[in-house]
């Protein structure tokens, strides 16, 4: 893995005891995690230039190609292990924040519905007909959008068919 | 239900009994044309050559035929009604019987043409779907996060061009079978005795 100079002089002088002493590491890459994974993050924890670079690496490392980056830099086997502790206390949440990272299509996230019966409109009389108004609530990143649209009985049948035939081949493929 | 037709569009229907049976049958099949296709400026030139009269009154003729059998097939009227509503423009029985079998032939295709104008929701159309596996992205690598990619096609939607708007939505195999259920449940609730009572005494 390749590492950007300014990213390896943070490192190197993390390594160094006389600068950052066992505590204090400790301390520095606990407030490092937890800086990445929450989205309020404060600030004022940030004004540690060093902080910056480890954020850049978190975001980019698996576990193990960090371990031999972190030897190559001659960290100490314990601050490793004590890097290593941190990252599999946090892994499961730092995977889900890259997953979150990059473009997708509005994700659905559920569906509300309104059965109605159409009596009569402007155009034409007497039609007495059930209609049903569907609403899929979606979500692209933070912002959720709503599509809207009508459906005939037989129409939402169809529908229904659909998703249960992907749900059928989903269930395939998950006892392949 | 009887019709009430004005004045004037009494006076644009009085050109009908002028004109010989053969004709009005002509004259009913280019109005069902305008309905379907919209009006063509030349069919009535011809029409008002081959007749010597004026372009106008044959275009009052049909337009006004045209919207006598648009009003009967949107309320539905019954033959009698129609018949009824008919004699007051003073026509005689031979043409009264013209305009009802027109009126009885087509007020089934006249109500699903009234019926598709443009509507102020987007309906649905179809939905196709697909199942992947999305193995690894930019940010994160060995990935197995199985995706359903769908594709949802809506009709209208206000421009009134009959296009159809596709619109690309992904879902997990978790919200899928959530979808399912509470579109099944959206189904379930047509058959309540509710429901059932409301549609047997709105009509």
């Amino acid at each position: 893995m390749e590492l950007s100079e300014s990213v390896q002089r943070g490192l190197q002088s993390l390594a160094d005891p006389s600068s950052f002493d066992r505590r204090s590491y400790q301390v520095l890459v606990d407030v490092s995690f937890r800086s990445l994974l929450s989205s309020q993050a404060d600030p004022s924890v940030l004004d540690q230039p060093e902080l910056k670079q480890i954020d850049q690496i978190l975001l980019k490392m698996r576990c193990v190609a960090a371990v031999s980056c972190l030897e190559e830099l001659s960290f100490s086997a314990d601050r490793i292990e004590i890097f290593y502790s941190t990252h599999q206390e946090h892994r499961k949440e730092v995977e889900r924040l890259l997953a979150s990272i990059g473009r997708c299509p509005p994700h659905i996230h559920d569906a509300s519905w309104c059965l109605q019966y159409h009596v009569k409109n402007d155009q034409v009389d007497k039609i007495n007909e059930p209609f049903y108004l569907i609403s899929l609530n979606t979500e692209v990143k933070r912002s959720s959008d709503d599509i809207n649209f009508t459906c005939t009985v037989e129409q939402l049948q169809d529908l229904v068919g659909k998703l249960k035939d992907a749900a059928k081949s989903v269930e395939k493929a998950s006892q392949m | 239900m009887l019709l009430v037709l004005s004045e004037e569009h009494k006076e644009h229907l009085s050109f009908l009994p002028r004109v010989d049976s053969a004709v009005v049958g002509e004259f009913g099949r280019i109005a069902l044309e305008f309905l379907r296709r919209g009006s063509s400026p030349k069919i009535y030139e011809g029409a008002a050559r081959k007749l010597c009269v004026p372009v106008e009154t044959v275009q009052r003729g049909v337009e006004g035929l045209m919207y006598l059998m648009t009003e009967s097939s949107k309320h539905m009227i019954s033959k009698v009604d129609f018949l009824d509503s008919v004699l007051v423009l003073g026509f005689g029985e031979e043409l009264n019987q013209i305009l009802l079998q027109l009126y009885l032939q087509h007020h089934s295709e006249i109500r699903s043409i009234l019926s598709q104008l443009p509507s102020n929701l987007p309906g649905y159309h179809n939905l196709e779907w697909r199942l992947d596996v999305q193995l690894a992205s930019r940010a994160i690598r060995q990935q197995v996060v199985p995706v359903l990619t769908m594709r949802l096609l809506l009709t209208g939607g206000g421009d009134g061009t009959g296009e159809l708007s596709r619109r690309v939505l992904q879902t997990d195999p978790g919200t899928l079978l959530h979808l399912i259920s509470t579109l099944e449940g959206a189904l379930a609730a047509i058959k309540t005795n509710h429901a059932r009572r409301i549609f047997r005494n709105i009509k």
